[in-house]
């Protein structure tokens, strides 16, 4: 107790700083996936749809639609699609309104049917 | 207890009384609107009280909520502080995909809480995305409060969750609708 005492006030708080100062811890832990349309086409967007648990993409003729409210960093969609979804280390996701949270994806359309 | 139960009768009479989710409707009442947010903001600006609401969660929001509190984190350097009841609080921060069963609670703890109030709603499934509605859960928040802000994640780490209380009060601009989630292809010619 004394020691851990000695030892808080040699090194200073342990508290972060966050809204002051950016803290990256929370980046490192399982965030959404950020697409690349390049690597999507119709088939692969209805690959990564089939394969999503939470129900949180759907596709809308040449638009992926990511629900990022509905998401829950599965990465099941990484797996599925190798290449065309990575964590996009994005924490900083409160909205103000649910529309806010829907993203919208092109898709390549030449590789499209 | 007796001057809270004709509110509460009237209130199953008529289902759904709280007004449906604050999304981005247009109408003429948007800059009165704004004002009156204007306003809440400055009063929220000062220290907050947080009531916690399980509508069936799968306890992981919890879990993070409760590292709230951690040194690491230390919501009380920031003016927020959780209480345990309805009456003493702010902002109601509602976890899980609001059963069924539990509306008449929630509409009592909405209830019993002093205006001005906010909702947070926290977590996947409260935000709607892990169960759809069926017989037994209503799959989102607002379909039975009126949610003010959103914290998506499963579950949201306390950071995300701070800085969802901090948009709530307006001290922390909203940051996820500039994003697109599409990476940025010039980015990745780079690597």
């Amino acid at each position: 107790m004394a020691l851990w005492f000695l030892r808080g006030l040699r090194r200073g708080v342990v508290t972060t700083g966050y809204p002051a100062r950016s803290d990256d811890s929370a980046a490192r832990l399982p965030t959404p996936p950020a697409f690349r349309p390049a690597a999507l086409d119709r088939s692969t967007a209805d690959r990564l749809v089939a394969v999503c648990p939470s129900l949180a993409l759907r596709r809308e003729a040449d638009v992926l639609v990511f629900d990022v409210g509905a998401c829950t960093a599965c990465g099941r969609c990484q797996d599925a699609v190798p290449g065309a979804a990575a964590p996009s280390g994005e924490f900083e996701l409160a909205a103000t309104s649910r529309a806010h949270l829907v993203k919208r994806i092109p898709l390549l359309r030449e590789a499209g049917t | 207890m007796t001057d809270g139960d004709p509110a509460l009768s009237s209130q199953q009479d008529q289902p759904g009384v709280p007004p449906p989710a604050s999304g981005s409707e247009p109408g003429p009442e948007l800059a009165a609107g704004r004002q009156l947010s204007e306003r809440i903001a400055r009063q929220f600006g000062r220290s907050l009280h947080i009531r916690t609401l399980d509508t069936g969660s799968c306890a992981a929001c919890e879990q993070e909520i409760r590292l709230l509190a951690a040194p690491h984190y230390d919501l009380n350097r920031l003016g927020f502080f959780f209480t345990p009841a309805p009456r003493h609080a702010d902002l109601l921060m509602v976890t899980g995909p609001m059963v069924r069963a539990f509306d008449v609670a929630a509409r009592k703890t909405y209830e019993a809480m002093p205006g001005p109030k906010i909702v947070v709603a926290t977590g996947a499934c409260a935000l709607g995305g892990v169960y759809q509605p069926d017989a037994f859960v209503h799959g989102s928040v607002a379909e039975i409060l009126p949610v003010d802000v959103w914290i998506p994640g499963c579950p949201p780490s306390p950071l995300a969750l701070l800085q969802g209380l901090l948009v709530a009060v307006d001290r922390l601009a909203e940051k996820v609708g500039g994003l697109s989630f599409a990476a940025d292809e010039t980015q990745e010619a780079a690597q």
